[in-house]
């Protein structure tokens, strides 16, 4: 008998009973770490960023020199002003990437699950389908995240020390709230779509295609519908989306004449019935919790 | 252990449990039945992925499925299905299973290497789940079902899909948990020769209902008026005496005889048969019932035919490959 060959022994350390869920998220992002795409496209998602950096560096350091050439250029240039505009710019332009980034982490999450039988393996484990759920979810959520609400306070932040002065503060010290609100609504209706897409589907590709089939035809039936009634294009998911952006960080801009109020309705609605749809699926493999 | 009270579960209008009754206290019990007898659906209650129609579970003293996460903390589970976790390794694999039962990383990825090695998954522990055999995967679905160590094991065809020295190996390391580890172990399978390598009590499941529940060795005791004997010289006249007297004989494929006794006749007028007749009896004993007969008449009706819910041609195939 080798020297190695054990037999078998109990188990003396302890469990832990709360976190759960957590677990689920640690190992989740263990697996996407080693996922050359996913790499990839989280490296896609950092230009805007760099770009923002040196926007705000030019412009606040710039400006403390009031007779440089150069800053009178920067000042009169109003798209590069350090406003709540840029701060939802920044998060508007980067919700493609999140779309993406979702879709390639989340895609196959709960399908691969239940395409190889694991549910099973899973929940004779002391989890509970919430646990499930809310594991995957918070794992679709913290990526998202680190494209749009991380960077975006890392940008106010860099904002705050580069030009300190009550002024700067005055400006700025609420937008840590809007960018949380429009971060959140961006990345939970992201997340719990491309989930419910998971669990309704059986493959990742199928469930990848899904969803951006669900969008396109969500954009042109909200554009279709606006030609009947303009308030109708509230229908359309990132115009609805924006419209909440505007009120969030108080930008007037007459994008669609739309209420916010309803806008934002219409997100909580999508994240019900997604929600809906991936508890209903999941809760099949699991009924004692 | 598990005590169950009146258990009734239906999927629609098909009544898949129908009252079952049993409690276990420990040692290694088989659960038998045909296809659609309701075995899968019992461990499936005893999990809580099942809604239960009525009737109580309570497993280690818990009701369930109200304390559904302290029962599962204490219980391992080795699926039927076969489970494949792409782009990871066993090692990777058993490592999250023990996060997800509460153990920090490092014991879980300590443990998982533990519960590989007794399972027998050896250097293949970090090729990718995805090329591994059916006989492999087997393994680490026994080796998930360890990592936490559980008190009580529910093993659904733990030795499916495996060759026959595979087989023996999987049956050894149950035998040796609920023999030498006192883990309690629930073992639902087809195979009659695997219930009977590793099990001390048998739960036969019939349409729905518990048909015997009983300590296997009573199962199988000494079938009454039936011996088993092998004789030398003047054979045939010997059995003509038997048959002359009330007997009847049937060869056996091993060429013994197989002797049914009139009743009231004790055994040693055999042996004053064979003096008479000059034949020297090399080999007698009482013929006990296999488990494979008592499994058979379990699940026949009064008339002896088998039946079986849905599926009665199955049965048949299932004692021929426990053969």
């Amino acid at each position: 008998m080798p020297i190695y060959h054990q037999t078998y022994r109990s188990f003396d350390g302890t469990v832990r009973a709360s976190g759960r869920w957590w677990a689920i998220v640690k190992h989740e992002f263990r697996v996407l770490a080693k996922s050359r795409p996913f790499l990839l496209m989280f490296l896609m998602g950092y230009p805007q960023v760099l770009l923002r950096v040196l926007q705000i560096v030019a412009v606040d350091t710039l400006a403390s020199n009031k007779n440089n050439q150069i800053t009178q250029m920067v000042q009169s240039v109003m798209s590069l002003k350090i406003t709540e505009g840029m701060f939802f710019d920044f998060i508007r332009l980067q919700a493609p990437i999140v779309f993406l980034a979702t879709i390639l982490a989340g895609a196959g999450m709960i399908c691969d699950d239940l395409r190889h039988n694991l549910m099973d393996i899973y929940f004779s484990k002391a989890i509970t389908w919430r646990d499930y759920v809310v594991g995957k979810a918070m794992t679709l959520i913290i990526i998202g995240m680190i494209f749009t609400a991380v960077p975006a306070i890392f940008l106010l932040l860099l904002h705050n020390l580069l030009a300190p002065s009550m002024q700067t503060i005055r400006d700025t010290y609420w937008l840590p709230v809007p960018i949380m609100a429009f971060s959140t609504l961006l990345v939970v209706p992201c997340a719990l779509g491309v989930l419910a897409s998971s669990a309704l589907f059986s493959s990742e590709r199928y469930s990848a295609i899904g969803v951006f089939m669900v969008l396109f035809a969500n954009l042109i039936i909200g554009q279709s519908l606006h030609r009947a009634n303009p308030q109708l294009v509230v229908l359309a998911f990132p115009l609805a989306l924006n419209r909440v952006g505007e009120e969030l960080f108080t930008v007037r801009r007459p994008m669609a004449p739309i209420s916010w109020e309803w806008s934002f309705v219409f997100i909580v609605v999508v994240c019900l019935v997604a929600f809906w749809a991936i508890c209903r699926k999941v809760k099949r493999a699991e009924v004692a919790t | 252990m598990i005590e169950i009270r009146d258990l009734k579960i239906s999927y629609g209008d098909t009544d898949a449990l129908r009252g079952v009754n049993c409690s276990i206290d420990g040692g290694s019990v088989g659960l038998l039945g045909p296809n659609g007898a309701g075995k899968s659906t019992l461990l499936k209650a005893l999990l809580g992925f099942v809604r239960v129609n009525s009737g109580t579970v309570s497993m280690f003293g818990m009701p369930m499925p109200k304390k559904a996460l302290d029962v599962r903390r204490r219980l391992g589970y080795m699926p039927e299905r076969e489970i494949v976790k792409p782009k990871e390794s066993a090692v990777s694999f058993l490592t999250y299973c023990g996060c997800l039962s509460g153990m920090n990383r490092i014991d879980a990825m300590e443990r998982a290497h533990e519960v590989l090695n007794y399972v027998g998954v050896d250097e293949n522990r970090y090729r990718k789940m995805e090329t591994y055999s059916t006989g492999m995967c087997q393994r680490v679905k026994f080796a998930q079902a360890l990592i936490h160590d559980p008190q009580l094991l529910l093993l659904d065809e733990p030795t499916s899909g495996l060759d026959p020295e595979g087989r023996i190996e999987m049956l050894d390391l149950i035998a040796e948990l609920g023999r030498k580890r006192g883990i309690t172990i629930l073992l639902s399978t087809h195979l009659l020769p695997d219930v009977e390598h590793v099990c001390d009590r048998v739960i036969m499941i019939s349409k729905g209902r518990i048909a015997i529940d009983g300590p296997l060795d009573e199962l199988t005791t000494a079938r009454e008026g039936c011996i088993e004997i092998r004789v030398r010289d003047n054979e045939k006249a010997f059995l003509d005496a038997l048959v002359s007297r009330g007997y009847s004989w049937r060869r056996l494929q091993t060429g013994a005889i197989n002797l049914t006794v009139p009743a009231a006749t004790p055994p040693r007028t055999i042996f004053e048969i064979a003096r008479e007749c000059g034949t020297q009896v090399r080999h007698f004993r009482a013929v006990r019932q296999s488990l494979e007969e008592v499994f058979i008449n379990a699940i026949s009706d009064r008339n002896g035919a088998v039946k079986v819910p849905g599926e009665q041609a199955a049965v048949e195939p299932e004692l021929s490959t426990a053969n």
